[in-house]
């Protein structure tokens, strides 16, 4: 078996052992950025223009949205929403302005809410938290900016406040 | 004209031969650029992914800090650029929206009143200055030099977001001719580099900057330029993990714009910026000598 096929089937396997919830489709469409959901024709244009759908059949942006309208709320289809680049490629070609590329956010915002975030994102909202910057210098980097005349990268740490009024820290498992 | 520069969180952590090449070419084309204090994280497409309110917000502030400054933003990585742009937009035009945001950045004490705009360095470089006046400003042609460029998804798409603006893909060729060198095309130019998706899914990350470093050695290019520091890790840190980890060598040097721009205009780029380079560009640098 390809790889494409072992793809496929990891795919059809978990279309035939769930259960639809009916009500999975109205609850993305509520969620913010996830709106452009109901306008979906299912006509595959996006399929055929994402740069990440060339290389694995796991991931295509149409039948993502197929499967939300059916009501498979899973955790696979969470998962293979973090495939998706937001290059919005599929945006610019979208002949409903369904917002495939949008409808993504409004799925992976909902796993997160149970906790389901995959490890490299959290890493990067953790840092964020803590110190207000995804990317902070090394010790080195910040005796280079120093002696260059460059102003240092301070931490915020009222990003942190805000995170905990948004409910933000609650998802990332912190205090 | 005067910009408040943000830095973002990479570009300062990691690419500070970027900064460098910023500070003195902008001045020297008339833009004065003034450090925000205090400013975070812009917000990227994780975070969005996780928390819409709390995206909104986190962007938020670092627009009430150019605010108070008075100041338009000029952001230098395409990530920021659209992410802050967004927001603005949505707050701007969103009241409700605007009345809960101000309520969680009540915490941090600062509220969002929507009187700057924000612009990427590209924009400034390119209608503020201007291709004629920084024609007239290059002292050292790039002629003969075949670049390719990568302009990074986030400047240009979704087209509706940038409808103002005006801009496609050809922006950065423009520029690249502007400074003398010769911009090729190459194929899935406009195809995303897979930054994205580094740290989230490594070998699918890989193997779209493969593809495109291998459409790239096809072009026979000196080097490549991008418009993003995240397409400028994908392609420079990049070339090293695909060496090791795929056995496939590509050696094709990676500048930022504003690295080839000062390069033009007639400033060195020093010691700790060449450095900085993964793959060596010193061989642009002679050539251009």
């Amino acid at each position: 078996m390809t790889s494409a096929e072992s793809d496929l089937e990891f795919i059809m396997s978990q279309i035939h052992a769930r259960r639809r919830d009916p009500d999975f489709m109205q609850e993305v469409a509520n969620t913010p950025r996830g709106e452009g959901l109901l306008s979906c024709i299912q006509c595959g244009r996006c399929a055929g223009s994402c740069p990440v759908g060339r290389l694995t059949l796991k991931y295509n942006p149409r039948r993502l949205i197929e499967m939300v309208n059916l009501g498979y709320k899973w955790e696979a289809l969470f998962e293979l929403s973090w495939l998706c680049l937001s290059c919005f490629t599929c945006i610019d070609r979208c002949p409903q302005g369904a917002d495939v590329g949008e409808v993504v956010f409004a799925l992976r915002s909902i796993a997160a809410k149970d906790g389901n975030v995959p490890k490299g994102a959290l890493t990067m909202a953790k840092n964020l938290v803590e110190t207000g910057h995804i990317v902070n210098p090394t010790a080195s980097v910040s005796k280079q900016r120093a002696s260059l005349g460059l102003p240092v990268q301070e931490p915020v740490p009222e990003v942190a406040k805000m995170a905990k009024k948004t409910g933000f820290s609650k998802i990332l498992g912190l205090k | 004209m005067k910009y408040a520069l943000y830095l973002g969180c990479l570009i300062p952590a990691r690419e500070l031969s970027y900064e460098l090449a910023t500070r003195k070419t902008m001045p020297a084309l008339g833009v004065e650029l003034m450090d925000m204090d205090g400013t975070s994280c812009c917000g990227p497409f994780a975070i969005q992914s996780l928390d819409y309110t709390g995206w909104l917000a986190l962007a938020a502030r670092n627009l009430c800090i150019a605010e108070k400054m008075g100041l338009d933003i000029m952001a230098l990585c395409n990530d920021c650029y659209e992410s802050l742009m967004m927001v603005n937009e949505t707050l701007k035009r969103d009241k409700q929206t605007r009345d809960n945001v101000n309520e969680i950045l009540s915490v941090a004490s600062k509220k969002f009143k929507g009187t700057v705009n924000v612009k990427h360095t590209m924009d400034v470089l390119c209608e503020d200055v201007g291709l004629d006046k920084i024609r007239s400003k290059v002292t050292k042609p790039l002629n003969g030099l075949k670049v390719a460029t990568q302009v990074g998804c986030h400047l240009v798409r979704p087209k509706m977001l940038h409808a103002g603006v005006g801009r496609g893909f050809e922006v950065l060729d423009d520029l690249v001719r502007t400074l003398g060198a010769e911009p090729v095309d190459y194929d899935d130019k406009e195809i995303c580099c897979g930054g994205p998706l580094r740290d989230i899914d490594d070998h699918l990350s890989r193997t779209l900057s493969n593809r495109k470093l291998s459409a790239l050695k096809r072009a026979n290019v000196d080097c490549v330029v991008t418009a993003c520091p995240f397409c400028y890790v994908q392609f420079d840190l990049g070339q090293l993990e695909i060496k090791s980890l795929l056995k496939e060598e590509y050696d094709i040097p990676v500048l930022h714009f504003v690295e080839l721009l000062s390069l033009a205009m007639g400033f060195k780029l020093e010691g700790p910026q060449l450095r900085e380079h993964r793959v060596p560009i010193d061989r642009i640098v002679r050539k251009l000598e």
